[in-house]
């Protein structure tokens, strides 16, 4: 089961780890956003040295980074295998834009990493609380996450007995009528489970205007890491 | 105490349950026993509203069902049969805390609950454990926990044991035994197996949506328990 959780949070004490989550969300939206818009060989280096000196701070084990890393390696090939098939003359932008691919999930795992899910889902709702204007529902945003973390692995697990099921019955999988049947169980089980999850929250009391509880509050080192991030992108604007 | 007053409940073209009557009282462990479809889970829902009934009323502590269905399920809780899928969140004390911020507590508060119903439960070393990562018994005890933490006055436990192994089976009949007397909760259990019955003091069994005996526990016999085809 484990190898279902992608970037999982590992709690161990750093600069990082100690940042309120919306502040790291912040970060990885904007590092996300310049990483992709530049387009120059040393401003991406400017990034990368940007990137690895979180992980530093972070922490991060080079294991972690590689195991995590290693999952999106068909990803880099297709990427690196379009580039070369229909812009040849183009291969140095290629391996940039990989290289930023490959950055804007390093900063990502950073966060994954530093951050426990229960913080994570509750800065996601704080955040998306302006959109209440739209009558889009924040605890609501929070809980479809924390739903689908929960219930992901348990859906990998279930198509797992379903397949070897139906082996067990030489069901041959290179017909498209039994993958057709394998995806009808399984959703029969998933709708089965998404009907006893709508009763078991309602028999909590499912709030949907409820917010959760916990009181966030910014610290010392989000407003350091505030001043330290604002100052990079004023030099690296200007 | 919870009051069941003729009550039938219609699912699609037939009744899954014909003319219910019963009475649970405050204190006491009730045990709802049936075969396969005979109507116990049905039966379950209604009593914290759930389902509502087609015809007839249930009344928890003067309330109808119909009526404070938020009311009823303070009072009432649930521990669902496939208790995996009663799990909300992904770490457990999350999971635990959710009816909580539903009823909008305070968080020291809901903190403390939370703290409170995993050491009660011997869990407390769960709290930050991913649920998908628990055994079925340490997840039992995860939605349980959720449950308890609401303060319930009255808890149903839908098939506790069914998906169980020994060990835990013990495990959960004996912590619903405590609630009952040291906490003194009052306990519906719903059950098809007879070994479940062993600290219920009242026993309800219901054969095809009818109830076919509503009396202590010593008065049933084999002879009631071949008619609803749970002893041969």
């Amino acid at each position: 089961m484990s190898n279902l959780y992608l970037g999982s949070f590992v709690d161990k004490h750093s600069f990082i780890r100690s940042l309120d989550a919306r502040i790291k969300i912040f970060y990885v939206v904007t590092l996300s956003t310049l990483i992709f818009s530049v387009r120059k060989f040393p401003d991406t280096l400017i990034f990368t040295f940007v990137i690895l000196f979180i992980i530093s701070i972070a922490k991060m084990n080079t294991n972690y980074i590689v195991n995590n890393l290693r999952r999106f390696f068909s990803i880099f090939l297709f990427l690196f295998l379009m580039y070369i098939i229909f812009s040849s003359n183009k291969i140095f932008e290629g391996i940039i834009v990989m290289w930023q691919f490959l950055m804007l999930i390093m900063i990502s795992l950073v966060l994954t990493y530093s951050t426990s899910l229960p913080d994570l889902t509750l800065a996601i709702e704080r955040l998306s609380t302006p959109l209440k204007i739209l009558g889009i529902k924040p605890r609501n945003i929070a809980l479809m996450i924390s739903i689908a973390i929960r219930f992901i692995p348990v859906m990998f697990l279930r198509l797992g007995r379903c397949r070897e099921a139906m082996l067990a019955r030489l069901s041959d999988f290179k017909r498209l009528k039994t993958i057709k049947i394998l995806v009808i169980t399984l959703l029969e089980h998933m709708f089965g489970s998404a009907s006893n999850l709508s009763d078991a929250m309602s028999a909590r009391l499912y709030n949907e205007d409820a917010m959760s509880a916990r009181i966030i509050r910014l610290g010392r080192n989000d407003y350091i890491s505030l001043i330290a991030f604002f100052m990079f992108l004023l030099w690296f604007l200007v | 105490m919870i009051q069941v007053r003729n009550l039938f409940f219609k699912h699609e073209e037939y009744f899954v349950l014909t003319d219910i009557s019963l009475e649970i009282k405050e204190g006491s462990f009730t045990a709802i026993i049936g075969a396969n479809g005979s109507g116990k889970s049905t039966l379950a829902k209604h009593f914290n509203g759930l389902l509502l009934p087609t015809k007839g009323d249930v009344i928890v502590d003067e309330i109808n069902t119909r009526k404070n269905q938020v009311e009823i399920r303070k009072k009432v809780g649930l521990v669902f049969q496939d208790f995996q899928d009663q799990i909300v969140y992904p770490i457990a004390q999350e999971d635990v805390a959710f009816g909580l911020e539903n009823l909008g507590l305070p968080e020291a508060h809901i903190k403390k609950i939370v703290n409170e119903t995993l050491e009660k439960l011997n869990i407390k070393k769960l709290a930050n454990s991913n649920v998908n990562t628990l055994s079925l018994g340490q997840k039992q005890l995860i939605a349980l926990a959720g449950v308890l933490a609401m303060r319930p006055k009255y808890i149903i436990f839908d098939e506790p044991t069914t998906m169980l192994d020994g060990v835990n089976k013990k495990n959960i009949l004996s912590i619903i035994k405590e609630l009952n007397e040291k906490e003194k909760l009052t306990i519906i259990l719903i059950t098809n197996v007879l070994d479940d019955l062993r600290y219920a003091k009242r026993i309800v069994v219901l054969k095809e949506g009818k109830i076919i005996f509503n009396d202590r526990k010593e008065l049933l016999d084999k002879k009631i328990l071949s008619e609803a085809q749970l002893y041969v």
